[in-house]
């Protein structure tokens, strides 16, 4: 957690010392008031040619009214303070949850390294096994890399210094382009991409930023996924001012309870008592904090009917180049930028 | 078993680059390994294969390598149980300990201490195994339990309760096995599929219920009311030898 996230006006500090000084005031407020009161009353039965009823009344109403703010204040306070300790503690939880399976991250390519290195030492081995297991260590030092650059770019990104380099792009080619620079890293999984409205669908995006969130996206999609022809559909629809691109997979899905949870720092799918759950628990959190960083938005769903998950990123569109009426949006039945001509089956997503 | 045959050692490891590595070295040291990749095939090939020894790791997908152990340690107190894990803090080695199992190395680790601390497992069974003849099951727990008015015959697999004799299955000697060892501590169902069943998937929470109502027919005097294998709300079971059952 970050102090600087919180504004002063509700750091729990501040909070806590108004309640108390308000606590006090009112205390103070009511022994004075009420002595006065009671003077007051004195005085009236004293003369007795008034109506107590006339002078009393507002006074009193006054009191219940002030007296009621400052309780009010004070129950505020209390109250921001208690859900400030929720969150402490429910960041406390994942934190754990994030060392745990941080540990087994970053651990298990070092105690394979080591393990490769000290056979090396210890034994001579053909060439052919050399290569073999040599390759095993590029493998894990890869692994390891990719762990410390997501950490090291969430620490980036967090930090509200980074500001992005946007550049203006062709986001239908430039999904394209990514993907055959990438085929290699979804162990056979194909994605296909389809822009039904045939227009030039251009974004401002920082290059960097947008293919650790594409590579997110996309390795998340393979890696949750059992069927024996992994794919993922990329769909492109402008909607207004508004490019909605879904990510849908045929993965195994997600848990209707987990559907908001999945983006929150160190979430996982999985329970940390049982230890089943793997990985760091930051890709999409990492992700949504890029999309922010684009002005935009990402939510999660399910398929309709069969497995697997959407995600739909919404970006702004750049106004200046995205309007091109010559293709009506509404037809259903589109050649695709791969070529292929596709049923367009879910208009909704 | 004759002494010159291989020595048997499980692998249950579901990183697949250190898996090998570890298969590579034992069976450079003559050994012969298998590898299993998650928790419920490794208790199929403990089952299948019978090891003398096996290297578990903890995070494992599906059942974890502790409810791995506590279901081998249920039928088998003797197979030697190395632990190969992240999790090298005291608590995480305290709690590893105290499921039965033998050694506890921590990742990274160094190579040459594996291997000799394997070494040093397979010779102190060998050794042991030498002196007492002892079948490959027995164990040193106690083989007759009494609670209540009831008496269960673990080498006969028989037990005795309010209503009359009773002959026992082998998953019901081991479900009742796992509810003696964790006496007065609740269990989950889940926990009790996983550690009594060791399957991760598949099987239905109701299996559970089943079991509970037969062990409540043989051990409760009122099967309605029971006394020693309660049902906790949102929870599980918990089985409680001390309530008095007269």
């Amino acid at each position: 957690m970050q102090p600087s996230k919180w504004k002063w006006m509700v750091h729990p500090i501040f909070v806590f010392i108004f309640s108390i000084v308000a606590l006090s005031l009112s205390l103070i407020l009511y022994i004075f008031w009420y002595v006065e009161v009671s003077t007051g009353l004195k005085g009236v039965i004293e003369r007795a040619n008034f109506d107590p009823g006339q002078i009393l009344a507002p006074q009193t109403w006054v009191v219940i009214l002030v007296l009621s703010i400052l309780v009010a204040i004070i129950l505020a306070g209390i109250f921001i303070i208690f859900v400030y300790n929720l969150k402490t503690l429910r960041l406390y939880r994942l934190q754990r949850n994030f060392i745990n399976n941080f540990t087994h991250e970053l651990k298990t390519p070092v105690t394979s390294l080591k393990l490769y290195l000290e056979t090396f030492k210890k034994y001579e081995l053909s060439r052919e096994d050399q290569l073999k297991y040599i390759n095993y260590m590029i493998h894990d030092a890869d692994r390891q890399a990719d762990t410390i650059n997501l950490m090291l770019n969430l620490a980036r990104i967090e930090s509200k210094t980074m500001k992005g380099r946007f550049v203006r792009r062709n986001l239908v080619a430039y999904l394209k382009q990514f993907y055959e620079k990438n085929q290699h890293v979804f162990n056979g999984g194909e994605v296909y991409i389809h822009n039904p409205s045939g227009r030039t669908l251009e974004c401002r995006i920082d290059l960097t930023l947008f293919e650790m969130l594409l590579m997110n996206l996309l390795t998340n999609a393979f890696k949750y996924n059992e069927s024996k022809a992994p794919r993922v559909d990329i769909t492109f629809r402008p909607k207004g001012r508004k490019l909605h691109i879904c990510f849908e997979d045929n993965g195994i899905g997600l848990r209707r309870t987990e559907l908001k949870k999945i983006f929150r720092k160190f979430y996982q799918t999985g329970k940390s008592e049982n230890m089943t759950a793997k990985g760091s628990g930051l890709g999409l959190y990492l992700v949504e904090s890029i999309i922010r960083l684009h002005k935009g938005s990402i939510t999660a769903a399910n398929r309709e009917n069969k497995s697997g998950s959407v995600f739909t990123v919404v970006l702004p569109l750049n106004a200046a180049v995205s309007d091109n009426p010559a293709v009506a949006a509404t037809d259903f039945r589109k050649e695709t930028e791969d070529g292929r001509v596709r049923e367009e089956t879910d208009p909704g997503c | 078993m004759a002494a010159s045959e291989k020595k048997r050692i499980l692998v249950v490891e579901d990183e697949a680059h250190i898996a090998e590595g570890l298969k590579l070295n034992l069976v450079l040291k003559g050994y012969d390994v298998k590898i299993s990749a998650d928790g419920s095939s490794g208790l199929q090939a403990w089952k299948d294969w019978q090891p003398d020894l096996i290297v578990l790791d903890i995070m494992l997908p599906g059942i974890d390598g502790l409810s791995v152990l506590r279901n081998i340690r249920l039928e088998d107190e003797r197979v030697p149980v190395l632990i190969l894990s992240a999790k090298g803090d005291s608590d995480d080695k305290v709690k590893g300990f105290s499921y039965g199992v033998d050694d506890y190395l921590a990742k990274p680790f160094n190579l040459e201490e594996f291997l000799l601390r394997v070494e040093r497992l397979l010779l102190r069974v060998s050794r042991s195994a030498a002196g007492d003849r002892g079948g490959y099951h027995s164990s040193g727990q106690d083989l007759i339990y009494t609670f209540g008015g009831n008496r269960i015959d673990f080498g006969t697999l028989t037990a005795v309760g309010p209503h009359g004799e009773i002959r026992l299955t082998e998953q019901e000697v081991k479900l009742l096995k796992l509810f003696i060892a964790n006496r007065g501590k609740p269990i989950s169902r889940k926990q009790l599929l996983e550690i009594g069943w060791g399957y991760p998937r598949g099987m239905k929470t109701r299996t559970i219920d089943n079991f509970i109502v037969r062990f409540r027919k043989y051990f409760e005097i009122d099967p309605h009311n029971p006394v020693f294998f309660k049902s906790l709300r949102s929870v599980g079971y918990i089985f409680d030898p001390n309530e008095r059952g007269s």
